[in-house]
């Protein structure tokens, strides 16, 4: 298991599971938010202009700016 | 029981449906205004019991946890743990969307171990049927030991139990759960018994809370700050650390609950949302759906409204003129004819660009776009401090800076917000194209380039430029304000969903209330007070202006109708405006500007279109004259030396003045009322009169 793996590094419609986060403010939000470790997303696609990435968990979908998504440390499952 | 009115917060997670409940149990009887010292809105609003008892519903900010990452969060966090807070609840209606019944349940813990009264309102949204996801409500409220209700916003339904279970709650007073969700670890437990040997907290939860927020909370003296932040280091007791624990565990606590009540049948298959998405915020075809939106609004505020407000501006004008034919002439009668009439007309001329902006803005809203926006706009309206929201504030601004700076209240970050607000009116606005008009022909003959009309272009010229304005001043502004907040971009999207048009409704009604009343207030003082400068001056002025001008007028063998024009342009000339005038002439001769000028542009703060009506007066130009015949008459006025007073470099110097200056009363109103303070607003005027000043005097120094 990788776990320096961050969401950005997903590919389009790439599947991983959430195992840490980075930095506990991004922690605590995301996990407010429902993303917890053990949660499975998905990168659904990428923002326009570039800079925000729209991920998916189960029925759950949530926009990410690039420096918050590198705190989402992942493993494929 | 107190005679004091009960105080019920609506609480929830954002787009948990909030709104639509509080529409339901409320009704018309709502107000909006700000929280207390801060620019989040504030809806509160009176329910009818059953009893016929009345209590107010507070509907608090929505926030994930009372661990709050943003001003509007960090006020409802403070309206649940400051006892001093006058919205602090006597008990708590939670929102919990059954389609996230998991992540919802997180707050719903919190504040069920502070302890406060709650009833659960259970969301079934539509999408959450049509998923076929389902909940037990009697086996959740057995297992949370509270009142739980499903509700539909939509329909109402179960609006009228969760009434009846307000009255249980106040009328029994039945205790609700004693057992909390989270235990606290024992260097918390440790902490938490300290703190409550010197401050009065409601219970060890909420105590907690008081150590976790004290940094932040201005209810908390001086001294108890210290006294917990030593305790926190003799503890050495990570504040952080702790809240990331205390979330795992609620979740633990908590997931089996949900597997007991919920049933799902939850499939990887795409949802309407996912078809939807995969169009609406593709990559490239997004953008360019968003552009067309935005269109649609501007054209929408545009000429849709223009039906309506000619037929406003028609009838107060019919009102007028019935009301001076009834009545004799006196001060009296011109007070309410050229006053108090056009003052009202002035405020209500706007009301259909409000409400046509805000129908299409809370629709957006309601579907579930207005976050789509965001997502996709973020990183360019980063560079310039703003938001994704800001685009259709800025937009919205081509027709009106007053819509566009009331629908920012929807931008959460308050740095944002603040910077679209104070850009936005240098976006050209309908008000400006008359002004426009009647000086383009100064700045450029009208001859065709290819398909274009010069004097087309220019316009187009103009258009980009206030937009450029904007964005550089955007630029400026973000690098000059502080901000508490960080900044960051975690948001959810709501899935899509058929909007609730009583939402829709209440959003627009709530917002021409609050203009009206709000800023319509001080622009109607600002009209009369306008008026009766241009109306009246020292008396023996006032009267030695009729006489010369009656005496000018028979030598010069006048007619009746340019006689009377003749008198209007003297005594306009006499009038307190007139020698206010005359006394910035100083001021502004540097941007080629004469006292006519100076007066128009004075009497102009009323709305910038008022500038062609003053100058017509002035230069004794008959009301019902075509920009044409205003052209040509303008075009012959000489100065004392005899050259022409409208060059161009005059044309063009007063052009850009009032395409950079903040010539508007109604707006700054607005700002004011929006940003709660005064200083935004004389911000706001200086650096954008300022930078018209400027511009004027340069453009007009090189073109002279």
């Amino acid at each position: 298991m990788n776990i320096t793996r961050n969401i950005t590094v997903l590919r389009i419609g790439e599947q991983a599971q959430i195992v840490d986060f980075a930095n506990n403010l991004v922690a605590r939000k995301l996990m407010a938010m429902g993303l917890l470790p053990g949660s499975s997303i998905t990168l659904v696609r990428s923002a326009p202009f570039g800079g925000a990435f729209y991920i998916k968990s189960e029925h759950h979908y949530i926009a990410l700016r690039k420096e918050e998504a590198k705190q989402v440390l992942i493993s494929n499952d | 029981m107190t005679d004091k009115i009960k105080k019920i917060a609506l609480l929830g997670n954002p787009n948990a449906g909030k709104s639509s409940l509080f529409n339901q149990l409320t009704g018309l009887r709502q107000k909006v205004g700000n929280f207390p010292g801060v620019t989040v809105e504030r809806k509160s609003g009176i329910a009818k019991l059953l009893n016929q008892q009345e209590v107010e519903i507070i509907d608090l900010p929505g926030t994930y946890s009372l661990y709050p990452t943003s001003l509007d969060e960090r006020v409802a966090l403070d309206a649940l743990i400051n006892l001093q807070n006058k919205d602090f609840p006597n008990a708590i209606i939670y929102i919990l969307d059954v389609m996230h019944l998991e992540r919802h349940l997180l707050l719903l813990t919190q504040i069920i171990d502070l302890k406060i009264p709650i009833i659960v309102a259970l969301n079934m949204n539509d999408v959450a049927t049509q998923q076929h996801i389902f909940c037990d409500e009697k086996k959740l409220s057995d297992a949370l030991q509270l009142p739980c209700i499903k509700i539909n916003g939509r329909n109402g339904e179960g609006v009228e139990k969760i009434k009846s279970a307000i009255v249980d709650i106040f009328e029994t007073k039945t205790s609700q759960s004693g057992t909390l969700f989270y235990p606290l670890s024992a260097s918390e437990k440790n902490i938490v018994q300290k703190t409550q040997s010197f401050y009065n907290a409601k219970n060890e939860y909420h105590a907690l809370l008081l150590v976790h927020h004290a940094k932040r909370s201005n209810f908390i003296s001086t001294e108890n700050k210290s006294q917990i932040a030593q305790q926190i280091q003799a503890n050495a007791f990570d504040s952080l650390d702790a809240q990331l624990n205390e979330i795992m565990q609620r979740y633990e606590a908590f997931t089996p609950i949900v597997r007991m009540v919920l049933q799902k049948s939850f499939s990887n298959s795409k949802t309407i949302t996912d078809r939807i998405d995969a169009i609406v915020t593709n990559k490239y075809i997004g953008p360019f759906i968003f552009f067309g939106l935005m269109l649609f609004v501007f054209q929408a505020i545009f000429a849709w409204s223009s039906i309506p407000m000619d037929w406003i501006d028609g009838q107060f004008a019919a009102l007028a003129s019935y009301i001076q034919n009834g009545l004799q002439e006196n001060t009296f009668s011109k007070l309410l004819v050229e006053g108090i009439i056009p003052g009202i007309s002035g405020i209500l001329v706007f009301v259909p660009q409000i409400a046509i902006l805000f129908l299409l803005i809370s629709l957006l809203e309601e579907v579930g776009y207005m976050s789509r926006a965001v997502y996709m706009f973020d990183n360019i309206m980063q560079k310039f401090g703003l938001n994704g929201r800001s685009i259709v504030s800025l937009i919205s601004g081509g027709a009106c800076a007053i819509p566009a700076i009331m629908s920012t209240r929807t931008i959460s970050n308050q740095k944002e917000r603040l910077i679209t607000i104070m850009v936005t009116p240098f976006i050209s606005c309908s008000a400006r194209i008359p002004v426009f008009a009647v000086l383009i022909g100064f700045v450029m003959p009208s001859y065709k380039i290819g398909i274009f009309n010069s004097q087309g272009l220019v316009f187009m010229a103009l258009y980009l430029i206030g937009i450029m304005a904007a964005l550089i001043a955007a630029y400026a502004f973000k690098k000059i304000l502080k901000s508490n907040d960080v900044s960051y971009l975690m948001l959810e999207l709501p899935e899509y969903k058929k909007p609730h048009w009583r939402n829709v409704f209440y959003t627009v009604y709530g917002k021409l209330n609050s203009f009206i009343f709000g800023a319509g207030k001080i622009i109607f003082f600002v009209s009369i007070v306008l008026w009766f400068l241009a109306s009246f001056g020292p008396k023996h002025k006032m009267e030695e202006a009729i006489n010369v001008a009656t005496i000018e007028s028979s030598m010069m063998q006048y007619d009746k109708a340019t006689t009377e024009l003749h008198i209007a342009a003297k005594k306009l000339e006499a009038s307190y405006a007139g020698i206010a005038g005359k006394f910035i002439e100083p001021i502004i001769q540097p941007l080629g500007f004469d006292w006519k000028i100076g007066i128009a542009l004075i009497t102009s703060f009323a709305a910038r279109e008022v500038f062609v009506g003053t100058i017509s007066t002035l230069y004794s130009i008959g009301k019902d004259a075509d920009n044409l015949t205003i052209k040509q008459k303008l075009q012959q006025e000489k100065n004392a030396t005899g050259k022409p007073v409208f060059t161009m470099a005059v044309a063009l110097s007063l052009v850009l003045f009032y395409l950079f200056a903040m010539q508007c009363i109604s707006t700054l109103a607005t700002v004011r009322r929006e940003t709660n303070s005064l200083k935004w607003p004389l911000i706001q005027f200086v650096y954008m009169s300022g930078t018209a000043y400027l511009v004027s005097l340069i453009v007009f120094q090189i073109f002279k």
